[in-house]
């Protein structure tokens, strides 16, 4: 027991927690002499302290370890630092109140990345995110001060200034972690060299490295961290929704400004928008990680435009957890106005962090697409490239336009906001129905970019565990396409209901129910796949097929809420919620599970647990099978989306309860392979070798690749899906030549 | 007209264009004071923007493949101008979101503005299209005394434009009653104008950036890439404007 063991870590754990958690409940009693066990206060701490004990007994003093004490200590220092700031400009204590929660957070954070390896581009680029937003903030502040009008508000700041200073903040975080340092030494008129060394082991993935590879495993990781953030906010409201009535998200509530159903409007919300930003940098990380290899390439087109695609969404995640703290907002994830224009500071953080966050989007389309039009080995002619790249060409043709779209929408009702413009303001002559044609004109086709890269995933792993050709390649490729560019004409049928002119419902009703057809050509390519092959179920084919079939129930619920009459029912109920959550899950977070377990090994030489692997499966697929069909029964029966609270007489409970199980069951299968997913970097089975017995050409060549993934260059001579066809040969390694430049 | 030419007949080029888009503004402005066409205003609008891809831009450069060797400078300038017009698509939809919410908000009327103001502006920004024209054709065939007088000339005018929208411009507009908040009109004037103009703001770094590192002679005939950026990206600033002048000043009724 003396040494680091597992053992030792769950008894710290435990100690840890029955710890915090008294020491929390007392710190509670000593202040407000209330004795309570549901208490924020002693969770937090628990939660924080507990992971810091944990992991000092199961790892010793290692880097984790002081992580964790960083996040704890800077998060009380935090919390301290905002309650004296408090303290002085409103000259009250208030335990509540949003500041001293927004430093704990920001602090805590930035402490967490200073513990586990010192000044990193992280905790660099956090602590000048801190610095450009108090910067901002407090000049808009003096100058507000300067000219007589009001400079602190309840949130210590002023709307104007949160914005100049959350603005600010994500301009001194990128400059600040070196991700353009490069940039400006060209505009000075340096040169730089092509390629930085990266630092060596698991530190290069706190730098700005160069490397897609590695960049793309930071997009998964960021992807998979905000999962869980997201998924926590799920847990919250869920947990309120297992029965009707307010049960802990009461009126009596107050934190960050708000109270109980605020919250429940906040987490719904945000839930929404954080998994969206999850799920963009998800497909931002495999198609980082997998096309330029899939092309035979050393490196995407533009490598720094890469890594500041990436670094932009970090801070874009903190603003977006900024939101939830500076009084939130209630409008759901779409921030219609007119209530967008009325809502808290913490809206403007929310459109900012998605106007950030929209840039990585954009900039990383770019890149995919000049990435495959130039980079392609010789001989990779347009159908004979893997088909996940024309499923990522596809998805990026939509977020490098329709993108800047949605992030217009949203500066508008900031403007509107800030300088009274009146866009969406009909007292002004303005037009709300204006806000959702900009709004949906991408937030419709977004909903092709989450999927289509999954689709690619499953067109792409079907072939190498059915051991057959991939059936009409040239099919696939185009129904892709097909996707994204009718996925332009068909944005309106989301406002079937909104009172914009009647006789554009027809038009968007029929080119809505177009999807499908190029969308069946890719099932019957899949079917057709799998007809007689030698079908293998490893995890990876696990989750592709739970994704075709959970993708198929999302298809086959969609026709009735793309037909105006049904819909006119369905808006906005949680057949709606169900519908979206089938798609999604089939069309991004089963071929994502999927991608990560079939290319772990190519990224660390070590496979994932199969075990923990099947189990994850096998957990999640039926309860989330429970968890859409009970939404949408419901749903059918007359239950609304995005509401705290519901009629008993409707009879909902039971089957509210039986969806909040299934909600907790889902988070349980993801932590276990979260578990699984850190735990085989370092004691997973050995696999350097084609363990999939895939004809792709990073297959060929040991794991993991090396910095500039081949060593000698390939040739493509012969179709990528040939499985089973003897003598078939999809590329060839050329001999290099003795002079050539690497 | 040839792709490939001289310098002085490159030069007699640049100007021919202008010429052609000097008198297509001048028709606009006489569509719009007589009978208000507005469809022959887009018309004229689409041919200006088409003169200005294709003479100034050189969209069909992205047709080059730029050899086989996939570290060359050449090949790697094909990438970049790949990228960068990508880039461009995409901020153009950024334009076009604003034309949407123009068009929905306001129809066929638009803002009470100083109509010669709007000409001049216009003007001075087309003429800086030209210079900038000049100085890359300049640099093209290595004569960086040419390239830095013209993009000099191109700079002072773009300041001009840019202070003549928001230093003069704004405030003449807020003078009549015009301001952010006073109702949708200003609320798209604002927008619109400030948007390009932030562009143009983008634009001048751009092409301070560009002065500077030419004067450190980074840049040469065959390898002037930055150079070319700058004033691709400068002839869209441009390219925008060509919509948004009729749109804001010259389309329907005045307010």
């Amino acid at each position: 027991m003396i040494n680091p063991s597992p053992a030792r870590g769950w008894l710290f754990f435990a100690v840890g927690l029955a710890a915090a958690y008294a020491a929390g409940m007392g710190l509670v009693y000593a202040v407000s002499g209330v004795l309570t066990y549901v208490h924020l206060v002693p969770i937090l701490l628990a939660t924080v302290v507990s992971a810091t004990t944990m992991s000092w007994g199961a790892s010793g003093f290692s880097p984790l370890t002081k992580g964790f004490l960083g996040l704890t200590l800077g998060g009380l220092l935090g919390y301290a630092l905002g309650l004296v700031i408090d303290l002085l400009v409103q000259g009250l204590v208030d335990w509540a109140a949003p500041t001293a929660s927004l430093f704990s957070l920001l602090i805590g954070f930035t402490a967490f990345f200073l513990g586990v390896a010192g000044l990193n581009a992280v905790s660099k680029g956090l602590i000048w995110q801190i610095i450009g937003t108090l910067t901002g903030a407090i000049l808009v502040s003096l100058i507000r001060a300067a000219m007589g009008l009001e400079w602190s508000g309840t949130f210590l700041f002023t709307e104007p200034a949160w914005v100049t200073g959350a603005f600010l903040g994500v301009l001194f975080f990128l400059g600040g972690n070196g991700s353009v340092s490069d940039w400006f030494k060209w505009a000075r008129g340096i040169d730089t060299p092509e390629h930085h060394e990266d630092a060596p082991g698991w530190q290069k993935y706190l730098s700005v490295s160069l490397d897609h590879k590695v960049i793309g495993i930071q997009y998964t990781v960021t992807a998979l961290f905000l999962i869980g953030v997201g998924g926590l906010f799920a847990l919250i409201f869920r947990a309120e929704l297992a029965a009707s009535q307010l049960q802990f998200l009461t009126n009596d509530v107050r934190l960050f400004g708000q109270t109980g159903p605020q919250l429940y409007n906040t987490f719904m919300s945000l839930h929404g928008m954080i998994m969206i930003i999850s799920i963009l940098l998800g497909i931002a990380g495999m198609i980082n990680y997998a096309v330029p290899f899939l092309l035979g390439a050393q490196d995407m087109a533009f490598p720094r435009l890469n890594a500041f695609s990436f670094w932009i969404a970090v801070p874009a995640s903190v603003l977006m957890l900024m939101s939830l703290i500076l009084g939130g907002f209630d409008t759901g994830w779409t921030g219609y106005p007119p209530l967008s224009a009325r809502a808290p500071v913490g809206m403007q953080m929310f459109f900012l962090g998605v106007f950030t966050a929209g840039w990585s989007s954009i900039l990383g389309a770019l890149n995919t697409i000049a990435t495959v039009l130039r980079m392609r080995a010789k001989g990779m002619t347009a159908f004979r490239m893997p088909i996940f790249v024309w499923a990522a060409v596809a998805t990026s043709i939509i977020a490098l336009t329709a993108t800047q779209l949605i992030g217009l929408s949203f500066q508008l009702v900031m403007f509107q906001r800030l300088l009274g413009m009146g866009f969406f303001d009909p007292a002004k002559g303005g037009n709300p129905v204006l806000f959702q044609h900009l709004f949906w004109f991408y937030s419709h086709p977004a909903v092709y970019v989450f999927i289509l890269p999954g689709l690619g995933i499953i067109s792409e792993l079907i072939p190498v565990f059915a051991r057959k050709p991939l059936f009409g390649y040239r099919w696939i490729a185009m129904s892709s396409l097909a996707i994204a560019l009718v996925g332009f004409l068909v944005w309106a049928h989301h406002m079937f209901t909104s009172g914009m002119n009647e006789y554009l419902r027809v038009p968007f009703m029929y080119s809505t129910l177009l999807v499908a057809v190029p969308t069946g050509v890719k099932f019957f390519s899949w079917v057709a796949t799998l007809w007689k092959g030698k079908i293998w179920t490893p995890t990876p084919m696990l989750f592709v097929l739970g994704g075709l079939v959970v993708f198929l129930l999302g298809g086959l619920s969609g026709p009735p809420n793309a037909t105006v009459s049904t819909d006119l029912h369905l808006h906005d109920t949680y057949f709606i919620v169900g519908h979206f959550h089938d798609t999604i899950f089939g069309g991004f977070v089963f071929p994502f599970f999927a991608a990560i377990y079939y290319w772990f090994p190519k990224a660390t030489g070590r496979r994932m647990s199969e075990t923990l692997g099947k189990l994850h499966f096998w957990l999640m697929t039926p309860a989330f099978f429970v968890l859409t069909f009970g939404m949408m029964r419901i749903g059918l029966l007359g239950m609304r989306r995005r509401i705290a609270d519901y009629d008993p007489a409707l009879n909902f409970d039971f089957t509210h309860l039986i969806l909040t199980v299934a909600g907790f069951l889902i988070a349980l299968s993801v932590m276990i392979f979260i578990y699984n997913f850190f735990h085989s970097i370092k004691n997973g089975e050995k696999a350097e070798g084609n363990i999939w017995g895939s004809r792709s050409p990073e297959w060929q060549v040991p794991s993991p690749l090396p910095a500039h993934n081949y060593d000698q260059p390939f040739e493509v001579v012969g179709e990528p899906y040939d499985y089973g066809l003897p003598g078939a040969k999809y590329i060839e390694f050329v001999k290099p030549a003795k002079s050539g430049r690497k | 007209m040839p792709h490939t030419q001289d310098k002085s007949s490159a030069f007699a080029q640049g100007l021919l264009i202008f010429v052609y888009l000097a008198a297509l503004t001048a028709l606009e402005y006489f569509i719009a004071v007589t009978f208000k066409g507005v469809p022959i205003l887009a018309l004229v609008a689409v041919v200006k923007a088409a003169l200005v891809m294709y003479y100034y831009m050189h969209i069909y450069k992205l047709n080059e493949d730029g050899g086989s060797d996939h570290h060359s400078y050449a090949y790697k300038t094909v990438t970049n101008r790949i990228g960068l017009w990508l880039f461009l698509l995409s901020d153009a939809f950024v334009f076009g979101g604003l034309m949407t919410a123009r068009i929905n908000l306001l129809g066929l009327t638009h803002p009470h503005l100083n109509q010669t103001l709007g000409l001049a502006v216009t003007a001075v920004l087309l003429i800086s299209s030209f210079f900038m024209n000049r100085g890359e054709t300049a640099m093209a065939h290595g004569d960086k005394k040419g390239f830095f007088v013209n993009t000099l000339i191109t700079f002072f005018l773009g300041l001009g434009f840019l202070l003549g929208v928001v230093a003069v411009e704004w405030p003449l507009a807020a003078a009549e009653g015009l301001t952010p908040d006073s109702g949708v009109a200003g609320a798209v004037f604002y927008m619109m104008t400030g948007m390009h103009a932030f562009h143009v703001f983008t634009g001048l770094i751009f092409l301070l950036v560009v002065l500077n590192n030419a004067r450190k002679g980074v840049y040469s005939a065959e390898r002037h890439w930055g150079v070319e950026a700058a004033a691709v990206y400068w002839h869209f600033v441009d390219l925008v404007w060509i919509f948004f002048y009729p749109a804001l000043y010259l389309i329907g009724k005045a307010l």
